[in-house]
């Protein structure tokens, strides 16, 4: 009894060996076995809420018993504290908006939000205190599945034979339960069901994020989708490739689709709906604000490789007549929007473009001056027709980030930023690279 | 100007082009080395006497195919995934272990294909084994298996030579639509050996996971699947086509010279009356396309359906470290398959027709388990089986294993 007393008053325990674990009632009659069990997550961990007995052999029905109904839960029984008749059994699980072991994490793919990649869950740990079960992680490993099998028997001392040290038996491959995103679609909002007092997919980057939907199937990939907010959801949307953004673009709803053009920078807009067919761009323009369609229809009219087709149209420009003060003001104000606002650019009232300048200099300039004085000695741009090649010297030669783009009449329509003309350069080199190799 | 309704029709031709391939691509890969020597056998030793086994097939097969189809279409996950996602780690571990011998089996027919086009061809044996091995490994491996898919699928204009063979034989067409159509069924161990294997070679166990990998990885969605439909249903009448004039062709030839197929230069005889003394060679040159064509697509399938069943990395763009799992597997079955092919002496008709048999003893397990996802709402929702569907299904399951109980009955009292 000593011995006894000295025992932890808290263990772990695997849901393998809970499963099909006989429960009894308050008369210790068998009620059946041990099915499923509802959890509800709790910030960092889950607590067990619902257990699920299953009864019968060839019939079978399914009973839930909230958990203070249990009085006892051990590896070799479950004794509950109810009397038989207040069990209702029925002919169907009906746990659907409920997040079940065995419906939605065992043996199912979820995000492992810290690795930030998919994986399949092999088994399930609880922490035990008393009859509280606690989810504590998720198996991964080998070990997990050898569990499941019932082959543990066999398999590690045979491993244990051969090499003692073996990860197999030292390393398990657990995952904390505050990690894991599971991907089980609520049938009511189609989307994923997230804890959200832990988002934790908010902490991923879009570009990471994007990788971990490839791993996974469309109907998967568009719940998760649909749960992250816009500004992710168009970051993430602008990584994809063309075929990925047509096939996302077609299960989302009208509205989702035109929200998410409308957010994305406009030459990411210009380059996917430059891919589809004519009709169908005038449909989405049609339905999308008027400021950015216009835009857009006015990006789509220029050639792919050239500056027209390659330049965004959110740029900052202040007019010519403003005050330093003032043109940091507008800088401020469309701060969010800008595709960069290290260069701003300053234009007359036709929009032709008269100089530009870098924030730096407007930062040191004396705010009451005409910001014509900040401005750069010499204005270099480009024009809508130059191609790739030019733009990459221009840059190169005047180490600038940024360069406005402009028609023959000296208009200013947009800027080209290095990232766009990286991107294309990379593709060249790429192209060129691999034409050597099959040489 | 186009009128509307042309215009209408056009759209469509233009949406089947775009989801066509996975249906059609399974069906030339059915038609492998284990196919074709199981029909050519068929026609060579009964004659006509199988000719109505393919009507049911036929539609089996369409059935089937289109369950694994409709599958990968509403839950956009593959076979072994959805096994392992509503069965667990038992059932999966051993549809698995199930999956992978009966592939072996499948493989090491591909390699017993390429020997013996090595035979004909008047090639070292071993070499050609060797140099196809390492092939189908870089090919993959590579990722170049996209681009050479469309040589295969050309290559496969080879079938044409049976159906024009059909007609020159001048087999009695009238004899040929009786026993189409009047089934009869022989109740001795080498008929049923026979039947199974039919059965076997056309509805194998590795074509579900691959037929629903592919419309997963293709990426067809609900709204054209009509049209997907008729890719399943086209592919299934070309696999059966092709196999019945085989059998019409060697049955015209073969059975009625009394030439038993023992060695691929039997085989090869049925196509004499078509192209005389090069029949060898265009035999050879067909049946090493067929083998392989299989062999570049199954070992990959078997491994990727495993790694998906079990949630190990997988993929041809990971390297090596990130997914031993798949890269042994893979690599793995390719040896196997081809080493078992050198031992010399090795009768590889034998082993592309007895691999063909283990397929459809078992076929009924791996229908099982699908027929319980299909029917699964939860999975499935309003795109459930028929009825009908699970009556021609289920009929399909309990027939098949009566066949295998009546064959071990057989096999077990002798006389």
């Amino acid at each position: 009894m000593a011995l006894a007393n000295q025992m932890p008053n808290f263990m772990f325990v695997y849901f393998s060996e809970l499963q099909g674990v006989s429960v009894v009632d308050s008369d210790n009659k068998p009620q059946g076995v041990l099915y499923d069990i509802i959890i509800e997550p709790l910030g960092k961990y889950a607590r067990s809420r619902t257990l699920i007995v299953e009864a019968g052999g060839f019939r079978k029905s399914w009973a839930p018993v909230d958990w203070s109904g249990i009085s006892e839960i051990t590896k070799g029984l479950i004794r509950l504290n109810l009397a038989a008749s207040d069990l209702k059994f029925s002919r169907s699980v009906n746990n659907r908006s409920d997040l079940s072991l065995r419906q939605d994490i065992l043996d199912q793919q979820v995000v492992d939000t810290n690795n930030q990649n998919v994986i399949r869950v092999n088994d399930i740990q609880f922490l035990q205190a008393k009859q509280d079960l606690v989810v504590a992680h998720v198996d991964i490993g080998m070990r997990g599945i050898v569990r499941r099998l019932g082959f543990e028997k066999f398999i590690d001392p045979l491993v244990r034979i051969f090499n003692k040290n073996s990860e197999y038996l030292n390393k398990p491959s657990f995952i904390p339960w505050k990690h894991i995103q599971p991907l089980s679609i609520n049938p009511v909002s189609k989307t994923i069901k997230v804890d959200v007092s832990q988002n934790q997919l908010r902490e991923i980057p879009a570009a990471d994020l994007s990788e971990i939907m490839q791993d996974l199937a469309p109907q998967d990939r568009l719940a998760l989708f649909k749960v992250l907010d816009l500004h992710t959801k168009s970051q993430l949307f602008a990584t994809l490739d063309f075929k990925e953004q047509k096939s996302l673009l077609e299960d989302l709803s009208e509205k989702e689709a035109v929200e998410i053009l409308n957010n994305i920078p406009k030459d990411e807009a210009a380059d996917f709906l430059g891919e589809l067919p004519e009709g169908t761009v005038n449909k989405i323009l049609g339905l999308m604000e008027s400021k950015s369609a216009k835009m857009l229809s006015k990006l789509l009219g220029y050639s792919e490789e050239s500056a027209g087709g390659l330049m965004t149209t959110e740029y900052i420009a202040v007019p010519d007549t403003a005050t330093i003060e003032q043109a940091l003001k507008i800088v401020r104000e469309k701060t969010l929007k800008a595709e960069t606002i290290q260069n701003i650019f300053i234009v007359d009232k036709e929009n032709h473009l008269v100089g530009s300048t870098m924030l730096r200099r407007l930062i040191i300039a004396n705010p009451p001056d005409e910001v014509i004085k900040a401005a750069l000695k010499k204005t270099v741009k480009i024009h809508v027709e130059d191609d790739v090649k030019r733009i990459a010297l221009l840059m190169d030669k005047y180490k600038m980030n940024a360069l406005p783009v402009v028609d023959a009449s000296d208009i200013l329509l947009g800027i080209i930023t290095m990232d766009d003309i990286f991107s294309r350069l990379v593709a060249i080199a790429w192209r060129r690279a691999k034409r050597k190799i099959q040489l | 100007m186009l009128n509307t309704k042309t215009k209408s029709i056009l759209k469509k031709i233009q949406i089947f082009i775009s989801v066509m391939g996975p249906g059609i691509i399974t069906a030339n890969v059915d038609n492998d080395a284990g196919g074709i020597t199981t029909y050519s056998m068929a026609g060579a030793h009964f004659g006509y006497a199988l000719l109505w086994s393919f009507i049911p097939i036929i539609f089996v097969l369409i059935v089937i195919q289109e369950m694994a189809s409709r599958m990968a279409v509403v839950t956009g996950k593959g076979l072994a995934d959805l096994i392992r996602e509503e069965m667990g780690v038992k059932v999966t571990f051993y549809a698995m272990v199930v999956l992978i011998l009966a592939n072996i089996g499948n493989v090491m027919a591909e390699f017993a294909g390429i020997a013996a086009s090595a035979d004909l061809f008047g090639i070292n044996r071993p070499v050609l084994i060797v140099l196809s091995a390492l092939f189908v490994w870089w090919l993959v491996v590579k990722g170049n298996y996209k681009s050479v898919e469309k040589v295969f699928l050309v290559a496969c204009i080879f079938y044409v030579s049976y159906i024009i063979s059909g007609f020159i034989t001048r087999p009695d067409w009238s004899e040929v639509a009786r026993e189409t159509v009047r089934p009869t069924l022989q109740l001795d161990k080498v008929y049923l050996v026979m039947l199974i294997g039919l059965i076997g070679t056309t509805i194998a166990p590795w074509m579900q996971f691959y037929q629903q990998a592919s419309v997963v990885e293709k990426g067809i969605k609900l709204k054209d699947y009509a049209y997907h439909r008729l890719d399943v249903i086209i592919g299934a009448f070309i696999v059966n086509i092709v196999a019945f004039f085989i059998v019409v062709v060697c049955a015209s030839t073969l059975f009625k010279h009394g030439v038993m197929v023992e060695t691929a230069k039997d085989a090869a005889l049925a196509l004499k009356p078509l192209a005389g003394d090069y029949c060898y060679m265009l035999f050879a040159f067909g049946l090493f396309n067929a083998s392989l064509f299989a062999a570049s697509i199954l070992p990959l399938s078997t491994a990727y359906s495993v790694c998906e069943g079990m949630g190990w990395e997988l993929g041809v763009n990971k390297h090596f470290r990130e997914a031993p799992q798949f890269y042994s597997l893979y690599t793995g079955i390719i040896i196997l398959g081809a080493v078992f092919i050198l031992i010399p002496n090795i009768s590889l008709v034998k082993i592309m027709f007895f691999s063909q048999v283990a397929n459809g003893l078992l076929l009924p397990f791996v229908l099982i388990l699908m027929l319980r996802l299909v029917n699964n709402k939860r999975l499935m929702g309003e795109f459930v089986n028929s009825r009908v569907y699970n009556m021609v299904a289920w009929l399909t399951v309990v027939l098949m294993i009566a066949l295998s109980l009546a064959l071990l009955f057989f096999i077990w009292v002798p006389g």
